[in-house]
Formats: C-alpha cells, sequence, structure tokens
C-alpha cells in the first residue's frame, strides 16, 4: 500500500507540473538543460516583425480597395464613422505611450488584437463572397485574419514572459476577461460597418499595435537609444 | 449577382456623395468668391490649405494661402478650426498656434496633436461666418518624413578593365524622426543620374541606411540623392541633398596584370611539372611512401595449398623451403626416434653421434646396448652437432666434413694412438670449432677439402655426419644403407689416410692434427659399425664401439666456438634432449662398419625427394655442389628429405618449417 500510494502521490505532482507547465506554455519547459528558450528581446522582435506585417497587409488591402472604390480620398472626412473598437481607451501620441504603464499597454494591445478577431474572419468571409475583388486580395484577407489571431497569442507569450520575469506585475487581466469586458454593442457595430471602413479602422488599429508594441519593447528592453 | 448588384449600389453610393460634396464645396467657394472678390475671367481661387503635413508624426502642420483674395492677406483675416474626431465637445477649436514666422501656417503642437485620430480642420473668414475650406486626415497619413542626412559614398571596386564601379551611399535617417524606439519606421528610395541626364535611375526601396550602386561609368560625374517615407504610407519626404560621385580611370592598373599572371602561369607550371614527376616515379613513389606491407606467409609457400589441403605437394614443398625451425626441426623428428630408445640415444648423442648416426640409429642401439653407463657419463658425451645447419654455408660444411673425415680417417687407422689418445685425456681442440660440430668446420685447413671431396666422391660415408649411402627405402619408410660398406670403406682407409696425410703438409700442424685425428678417431668411433651381416650391427660390435671409446667429450665442451651463440644452447639442448630412442622406427639400419675400418664406401648425397618419397641421390655433387639456393647447409637437405620420408601424415603436422 506504501508503494501504491507513493507512487500515486508522484504521479500527482508530475500531473501538477505537467499542468502548470501546460498552462503557461512556455516556448521550453522550466529547468530544461540544453533547450534555448528565446530571450523576450527575441520574442518582441518576433511579435513586432509579425504586427508590422499585419499592418503592411491591411494597408495593401485598404489601399487596393480605396483605388477600386474611390478615387478621390481626401475629399471623404471619415469623422462620422467610428471603428467599433472606440470603446477602448488606446494612447494616442507616443508620449502618452510612453507614459502609460507597461500592463496597461500590454493590455491595451490583447484588446485591440481580441477585438479585431471577429470582425475580421467576417470580412474574409465577405471578401471570398465578392466576385470583384482578385483572388490576391481575398487571400490577403485571409492571411491577415490568421496573422491577427497568430498575432495575439504572440502577445499573450510576451506577456506571460514579462510577468515570468517579474517586469510587470500579475495584474494583467486573462483573456477571457478582456474579451468579456468588450461591450456588446462593439459587436453588433463591426458587423454593421462596410467593408472599407472595416478596412480603415484596421489599418488605424493595426498601426496602433505595432506602434505599441514597439514602444513597449523599447521600455521593456531597454536597448539603447530608448 | 447579388454581390454585383450590391457593390454597384455602393459605388453609386459613394459617386453620389462625392458629388454632393464636391457640390457643396463649390457652392461654398463661390459663395465666398461672391462674397469678397468679384469675379474675374482667372480661376478664381479662394483661400484654401494648400498643404497640412507631419514630419515626425508628433506635429504637424497646416498651410493656406489667401487665394485670389488679396485683402485677406492680413493677419486674423482667415482662421483655422479644427475639430478632432474623439473630443467630447463637439466644438470646432481655434488653431492653437499660428506661427509668426511664416504667414498662413497653423502649427498644432504635441499636445493638440493626437495620432491615429481624425481631424478636420476649416478655413474660416475672421467673422467666422465663412468658412472657405476644410480638410479631413489622420495625422499618420500626412506624415512627411524630413530627408535623410549625411548622405556620402564609398567606393567598392573598379571593374578590371577600369570603366565600370561601384559605390555604396550610406546616410542617416533624419533626426526629427524616431526611429530608436521605432515609433516610424522609414524607408529610403535611393536615386541617381548623371550629370548631364534629365533622368533619374530610381532603386528600389532600401530598409537599411546604404545602398550600393553598381555598373556606374569611369569619368563620368553622377548626382546622387535619397529621400524616405513611412513603411506602410504613402508619403515621400523631401530629398536630400545632392552629392556627386566621380572616379576617373586608373590606367596604371593594367601594369600588375601581367605580372598576377605570370604568377598564376608559373604556379600552374610547377604543379603541372609535379604531376608528371609524380606520374613518371609513381612506381618508386609509391613503393617509398606505401611499403608493400608483406602478407604474413611462408616463403616458397602458397596459401592456397595449405588450404586445399594437398598434403603430398605441401610436404614436397616444405622439404625444399629454406625457411625452418633447425633447432625444432632437429629435434622433433629425432626426438621420434629417439623416444624408443631414449637411454640408448643420450648414449649416442653423448658419444658424439652425428645425425646421420641417429638416424641410422646407431647412437640407439649402442645406447640401448650399453645401458646407463654411458648415458650417465658427461664426460664421454661427444660434441653434439649443430643444430644451426642451415646458416652453414657448404664450404663450411665442407670442411667440417673433410675435417671429421679426416680425423675419423686418421683416427681410423692407427688404433693404438687412439686408444693412447683416448687414454690421456681429452687434448685439447686446437681447432676452433671441434670436429664433431658440422659447420665450423676447422677453415684454416683448407687443404683438407680436396680429401674431403675425393672422398666424398668415394662415397665415404662414415665419417661425414650428414651422408649415408641409402640403398632403398622400406615401405614404412626406413632408409636402408649399402651393405657394402664395409667392404667399401675398408678399401678407402688407405686412400683416406694417404689422403690426410698428403694433406698434413705443413709440419707444424702435425701435433695438433694427431690430436685432432685422434680426437676424430674417437669421436668417430661409435659411429663405426661394421655391417657385417649387411644389415644389422651385433651386441658384441656395438659393445666394440662403446668400450673403444671411452673417452667422450661433454655436449658442453664438443659445443665449438661457433659463430653463432644461439646455437650453442640448441646444440647443448639437442643433446641434452636427445633421449627416447626411435623405438618406431622398425626397419634396420646398417650402421657404420667398425672404428678400425675405415669407411671407404661410397656415398650418395641425397639431394631431394620427389613427390613418390623417393630420394633423388646425386653422387657426383661435391658438398660446395650442393643445392646452395637455400641458406641451409646440405645436411638439412638430406635429413628433410629422409624425414618426410618417414614421417607419418600425422608427424608432418609437427614438422616445424
Amino acid at each position: 500500500c506504501v508503494l501504491h500510494c507513493w507512487s500515486l502521490f508522484v504521479l500527482l505532482l508530475m500531473c501538477l507540473d505537467l499542468h502548470t507547465l501546460v498552462e503557461s506554455a512556455p516556448i521550453c519547459a522550466h529547468g530544461h538543460t540544453g533547450c534555448h528558450s528565446p530571450t523576450l528581446s527575441d520574442l518582441f522582435d518576433r511579435v513586432i516583425q509579425h504586427s508590422a506585417r499585419m499592418h503592411g497587409l491591411s494597408s495593401d488591402l485598404h489601399s487596393d480597395f480605396e483605388q477600386y472604390f474611390l478615387p478621390s480620398r481626401n475629399q471623404i472626412g471619415r469623422i462620422n464613422r467610428k471603428c467599433h473598437t472606440a470603446y477602448i481607451l488606446t494612447p494616442n501620441g507616443k508620449e502618452n505611450a510612453q507614459r502609460l504603464a507597461r500592463e496597461e499597454l500590454t493590455e491595451v494591445i490583447l484588446k485591440l488584437l481580441a477585438a479585431w478577431r471577429d470582425p475580421l474572419s467576417q470580412f474574409h468571409r465577405s471578401m471570398a463572397r465578392h466576385e470583384d475583388f482578385t483572388s490576391i486580395s481575398g487571400n490577403k484577407a485571409l492571411e491577415m485574419s490568421d496573422m491577427v489571431h497568430q498575432l495575439k497569442n504572440g502577445v499573450e507569450k510576451v506577456a506571460e514572459k514579462m510577468q515570468l520575469l517579474g517586469m510587470i506585475s500579475n495584474s494583467l487581466m486573462s483573456l477571457s476577461s478582456t474579451e468579456a469586458l468588450a461591450p456588446h454593442s462593439a459587436s453588433s457595430e463591426a458587423r454593421s460597418m462596410s467593408d472599407y471602413e472595416l478596412l480603415y479602422c484596421f489599418r488605424r488599429d493595426s498601426n496602433k499595435v505595432q506602434n505599441y508594441l514597439k514602444i513597449l519593447k523599447c521600455r521593456i528592453v531597454a536597448e539603447h537609444g530608448c | 449577382m447579388e454581390r454585383q448588384v450590391k457593390s454597384g449600389k455602393m459605388v453609386v453610393r459613394y459617386v453620389a456623395i462625392l458629388h454632393l460634396q464636391t457640390v457643396f464645396l463649390l457652392g461654398i467657394e463661390t459663395l465666398a468668391v461672391l462674397g469678397h472678390a468679384p469675379t474675374s475671367e482667372a480661376p478664381r481661387q479662394g483661400p484654401h490649405f494648400t498643404s497640412c503635413l507631419s514630419r515626425e508624426q508628433e506635429t504637424f502642420r497646416c498651410w493656406w494661402s489667401t487665394g485670389s483674395f488679396q485683402n485677406l492677406s492680413q493677419p486674423g483675416a482667415l482662421r483655422v478650426f479644427f475639430l478632432k474626431e474623439n473630443s467630447i465637445s463637439r466644438n470646432w477649436t481655434e488653431c492653437p498656434d499660428y506661427t509668426r514666422s511664416v504667414p498662413n501656417e497653423c502649427f498644432f503642437n504635441k499636445t493638440y496633436t493626437s495620432i491615429w485620430t481624425s481631424y478636420c480642420v476649416q478655413l474660416r473668414s475672421g467673422a467666422q461666418n465663412v468658412t472657405y475650406d476644410e480638410r479631413c486626415f489622420s495625422v499618420e497619413n500626412i506624415v512627411h518624413p524630413d530627408p535623410p542626412i549625411g548622405l556620402n559614398w564609398t567606393l567598392l571596386n573598379v571593374s578590371r578593365s577600369g570603366l565600370h564601379f561601384d559605390i555604396m551611399a550610406r546616410w542617416e535617417p533624419p533626426p526629427s524622426a524616431d526611429v530608436k524606439t521605432g515609433w516610424m519606421t522609414l524607408v529610403y528610395e535611393v536615386h541617381y543620374r548623371e550629370r548631364n541626364s534629365s533622368r533619374w535611375e530610381v532603386l528600389d526601396l532600401e530598409i537599411g541606411t546604404q545602398q550600393s550602386i553598381f555598373g556606374l561609368h569611369t569619368n563620368k560625374e553622377y548626382e546622387v540623392r535619397v529621400r524616405c517615407k513611412m513603411r506602410t504610407f504613402r508619403n515621400f519626404g523631401d530629398f536630400s541633398e545632392s552629392i556627386f560621385v566621380h572616379v576617373s580611370q586608373i590606367p596604371s592598373k593594367e601594369s600588375t596584370f601581367p605580372v598576377t599572371l605570370v604568377f598564376i602561369f608559373g604556379a600552374i607550371a610547377v604543379a603541372i611539372l609535379l604531376i608528371l614527376v609524380i606520374f613518371s616515379q609513381q612506381q618508386r613513389l609509391m613503393v617509398i611512401l606505401l611499403p608493400p606491407v608483406p602478407a604474413p606467409k611462408i616463403k616458397g609457400i602458397d596459401p592456397e595449398l595449405l588450404k586445399k589441403g594437398k598434403l603430398d605437394e605441401l610436404s614436397s614443398i616444405l622439404s625444399s623451403h629454406p625457411i625452418y625451425k633447425p633447432e625444432m626441426f632437429h629435434e622433433d623428428p629425432w626426438v621420434e626416434f629417439i623416444e624408443l630408445d631414449l637411454d640408448g640415444m643420450e648414449a649416442g648423442e653423448k658419444m658424439g653421434c652425428s645425425d646421420t648416426q641417429r638416424l641410422l640409429g646407431v647412437g640407439a642401439q649402442l645406447g640401448s646396448s650399453h645401458g646407463l653407463g654411458v648415458k650417465d657419463d658427461d664426460s664421454g658425451r661427444a660434441s653434439c652437432y649443430e643444430p644451426e645447419l642451415p646458416e652453414a654455408d657448404p664450404d663450411t660444411l665442407a670442411a667440417i666434413c673433410l675435417a671429421q673425415h679426416e680425423k675419423g680417417a686418421t683416427s681410423l687407422l692407427p688404433q693404438s694412438n687412439l686408444s693412447a689418445t683416448t687414454a690421456g685425456g681429452t687434448p685439447p681442440d686446437p681447432d676452433p670449432a671441434p670436429i664433431r660440430d658440422p659447420i665450423p668446420c676447422p677453415t684454416h685447413r683448407p687443404e683438407s677439402r680436396p680429401l674431403v671431396q675425393t672422398q666424398l666422391s668415394t662415397h665415404s660415408w662414415i665419417n661425414m655426419d650428414f651422408y649415408a649411402q641409402v640403398s632403398d627405402v622400406t615401405p614404412t619408410g626406413g632408409v636402408m644403407l649399402s651393405p657394402s660398406q664395409q667392404s667399401r670403406v675398408t678399401e678407402k682407409i688407405p686412400v683416406e689416410k694417404k689422403e690426410g696425410q698428403d694433406a698434413q703438409v705443413p709440419e707444424k700442424e702435425n701435433v695438433g692434427e694427431q690430436q685432432k685425428k685422434a680426437e676424430g678417431k674417437k669421436r668417430f668411433q661409435l659411429l663405426i659399425v661394421t655391417p657385417e651381416e649387411g644389415a644389422y650391427t651385433s651386441e658384441v660390435d656395438a659393445q666394440k664401439v662403446s668400450s673403444g671409446y671411452s673417452h667422450e667429450k661433454s655436449c658442453e665442451d664438443s659445443i665449438p666456438q661457433t659463430i653463432q651463440p644461439p646455437a650453442k644452447k640448441i646444440s647443448q639442448e639437442a643433446c641434452q634432449q636427445l633421449g627416447g630412442p626411435t623405438g618406431d622406427y622398425q626397419s634396420p639400419y646398417l650402421l657404420p662398419p667398425p672404428i678400425p675400418v675405415p669407411p671407404v664406401s661410397d656415398y650418395t648425397v641425397v639431394q631431394d625427394v620427389d613427390a613418390q618419397h623417393s630420394l633423388l641421390l646425386n653422387p657426383t655433387t661435391t658438398v660446395t655442389a650442393t643445392p646452395a639456393p637455400t641458406p641451409t647447409p646440405t645436411l638439412t637437405k638430406p635429413s628433410p628429405a629422409m624425414a618426410v620420408g618417414y614421417l607419418s601424415p600425422d608427424l608432418l603436422g609437427n614438422l616445424p618449417l
């Protein structure tokens, strides 16, 4: 009996360990030798690269859309139309972003990314139905919606790593709560947006995400010149 | 289809909106125009914004012009109001900063600049009752970065012909753009052209701060400039100041050309020479560099034979094989013989029996007949034959044979002398090599050689330890010696004696010779047994021999001062080990005639054993004529031949070769 109990106990411990490992889902398990866990700087670089690509895609799509639908762009003000992510309070300048706390900045990024998952998939579906658009644009839309998802995961990993390293406090809200905080109206608003508006808003938000990530990296990794 | 309709509708909608807006603006403008200035033919344009732009994405400015409304040029005549997208109060706010230094400029500093926010600016009249122009934008969309600074170039290389060159242009990002924090990501575009050309060459967008330009012509001046923009946006900034690139042709480059060519050709020639040398001397080089590793094999023996198991061929080859272990060779076959008559052989050995005698069973018979007495007598041990027979050359063998024979011959005749000498003890052997020792024949007596030869030619074999005239080979492998030995020996005695005396020309050696002869006599006593009955010797004779042979040399003494030190041991061993009479052999052996009878019988040197185990005799051969290709002396030749004849197949394996 003692043996059985002991083995069960050991198994339980192992299970717990695995559970924690799975939950945290780091790239390398803790304490593994010979496993090169990427540094926070590397993670940031990857994520920033990803966000840059995402922003580039959104910009391309937007310009394609503009060319197709609206030859003259400067004439039309978009002041009336708000993006569905307007409820998220985002720093509107470099200083504002730099002054914002790291945790909050990370949270903003995650909120933004979370808010765009559904609208983008919706957009992709609507793009697929468009017969006017070329297949390239359709591929771009699909790629974009995937990117958002991937980028969100990446930023989450970065946040975990930051929490692990003690760079940010653990007051960061979990993902589920982030999404839960989104007002219901936002999703409905997103659905009512036109494709062009959607693209316009997403272009802006992707630019926000990119810049916020860069600022965050500069602050956390503390490279020279930041 | 539905989608097409929908999109079509959208297009229509947008176009309609566009039209409305333009109409609206035009209306406003016309109103403005009408309100402020008289109409003129020239295209009348009221105050309007010329541009709004941001240089670093942190502030922005707007410029306007009064247009053709000249009376609005005074400050305050036109006012700018702006509205932000997210402003709580939907009020138009006036321009925070009308730049004093620059007319018609409104500057929005950091506090008033919000990125990712839509702005709308309006150009209104002083009284705010007329809006001349309105613009809406987002700040990030109106960013025009400053031009890069620090543009310069470095020469990468010049082509071999000296007509073309490549340069690397470098610059620094504009200081106003915050690229370090990543707030702005800039991409650069390099233009270049020839001085007199009007068309600029545009290179691809470059993210880094350097760009290489290839294919420029020497002796031509080029102009290079660079500009930048934000990566995912469209608005380029201004160009930087141009730099001028000029590389003059350098003709001196060609002087180094042939030198390098010469070096290259020289190296190639040397390499070719080396290759030729290697190929011509390939064999020698191969031997030097990679000496052939001798495979483990026995010289002259094909390993295939061993594999096939052809013992007959193998034995014939082995018989003629020079390489063998003489001591073992000597020991093992003799041991086989000696085994049966242990005491006898020992005695025989002690009495200085040669291989021949051993083979013939002389010693064995003697030993067995005489019992232990002789065996225990160490002093009686005659010199053992050197087993190192292979190392002896035929000449030495000849000398040995000669000496032995001579001694034997001389000793045979005067029996009184013999007894006297034997009684007198062992005279010191002045010979450098004892007579018993077949190898180191007294080389200082070359004159004795013809004696030996003649004796050999006369087939006197008695005193020759190696040779015995074989008349027949029994089926069991026994060798039957010639029964006419005695008569021949008897006949030859006077001849020998005479010859021996002839050989003793140098009188000074008489004494030594006498002694030697005596010694030889006594040594050969045992050898000489008369085969009166033809094939057997009687006990009486054997006893005679043994009694006559009272003085024997020990094995140690008999060991000559041979040249081969290891031979001593071997001979000693051979001497000591000589035990076990050859009881296997059933064939009778002819024993040599008794001592007083000098052996004159003819003898034949056994040359070889052919495949049928028959001995190939060569009666005319001399010692020197014995086959000398092998380093081993002739003793080895008959011995293995005979040995082969006697060896049974299972003993063949023991044959140490």
